[in-house]
């Protein structure tokens, strides 16, 4: 009887040789081949039993460091930003719904009449008589300069708020 | 960021988000490093070259084919690169006049060693570089004939005896 090489067993151990019913075959009726096959079988779970060993210096790649985004800039940021844009142009059509029911000319009259006693409140003051006291000249605020002022107390706030995570 | 799959962490990584390429590492380090030790049997050469492997599949980011698996891929280029380093060694080791390779390990000199795993560990070690990496692509990556031949860009038949004689040898020192 002519025995299977070691090379097909081999194969047949891993799953490779073609013709595996016909190994089988000798397999069943030839003790010699069997106990090669079971020596190979011992070698192939010694092999897989290696256990897997933990690693004790995990992987750094400064490669990775050097792509980092800039810190400000998070997914967060960037995802509460998107929504905001969004929020806005959503409310958008709304406002432009909304804006021609509100009744704007009281809103004109009420800026007129805060304007005259603004103007009332300066002449009054200019009206003060301090002899004692050298004469200040009030400097006289326009609308546009007000405006400038009311930007730049709203920039600043923004600024701060949002210069507020930097700053931790 | 447990949920998340390797393809989302891999695109993401493609778009320079470095915290996912950090979650791979996370995922695959220890594999990596256990092809890297098996293959060199020593630890802090087997971390250096978990390092490097992870630097190149970085690099290679953009030419990874999504519908393949990440974790095979990236352990398959670790068996690669210590095959190509160890290959190294041994170019400069023969070019070494005071290399003396009787200072190899060998199993028969090392019986002090308790664990059998260890034992196995160091006659993986002990074997010709070509065979290593065919035992660590079938044993360890399951991979078939064809796909090592592919790999390693050898022949099949290289494949099979190969394996045959590395068997045959580890076979003889685990006894």
């Amino acid at each position: 009887m002519k025995h299977l090489t070691d090379e097909l067993l081999n194969e047949y151990l891993d799953h490779e040789a073609e013709d595996r019913a016909g190994i089988e075959e000798h397999l069943s009726t030839c003790a010699d081949c069997a106990s090669r096959l079971a020596d190979l079988e011992a070698l192939f779970a010694e092999l897989d039993s290696l256990p897997e060993m933990p690693i004790s210096r995990p992987v750094v790649i400064p490669l990775a460091k050097a792509y980092a985004l800039p810190r400000w800039l998070t997914w967060t940021a960037a995802v509460q930003s998107a929504i905001a844009l969004a929020a806005i142009i959503i409310a958008i059509p709304f406002l432009a719904d909304l804006l021609p029911m509100i009744d704007t000319r009281s809103l004109v009259d009420l800026a007129v009449e805060a304007q005259s006693q603004w103007t009332g409140f300066l002449d009054s003051l200019s009206q003060v008589q301090m002899p004692s006291i050298p004469e200040i000249p009030i400097a006289e605020f326009s609308s546009l300069m007000m405006a400038l002022a009311g930007v730049s107390v709203l920039w600043l706030l923004g600024n701060g708020l949002l210069l507020k995570n930097q700053m931790k | 960021m447990n949920a998340l799959t390797d393809r989302d962490l891999i695109l993401r990584a493609r778009h320079g988000d470095t915290e996912s390429f950090g979650e791979l590492i996370m995922r695959y380090q220890t594999s990596v490093f256990n092809v890297c030790y098996r293959m060199t049997h020593e630890r802090r050469e087997a971390e250096d070259l978990t390092q490097e492997v992870f630097l190149r599949v970085y690099s290679r980011l953009e030419a990874f084919d999504l519908d393949r698996e990440f974790g095979p891929w990236v352990r398959r280029a670790a068996v690669n690169l210590c095959l190509n380093h160890l290959e190294g060694q041994k170019v400069t080791a023969e070019l070494d006049d005071e290399h003396d390779s009787g200072e190899t390990e060998q199993p028969e000199n090392i019986y002090e060693a308790r664990e059998r795993s260890e034992l196995i560990r160091i006659a993986i070690a002990a074997l010709p570089v070509q065979y290593k990496a065919v035992v660590e692509l079938r044993h360890y990556q399951e991979l078939s004939y064809d796909e090592i031949a592919l790999e390693l860009k050898i022949p099949v038949s290289d494949v099979k005896s190969h394996l045959f004689r590395a068997r045959k040898i580890l076979a003889e020192k685990l006894k």
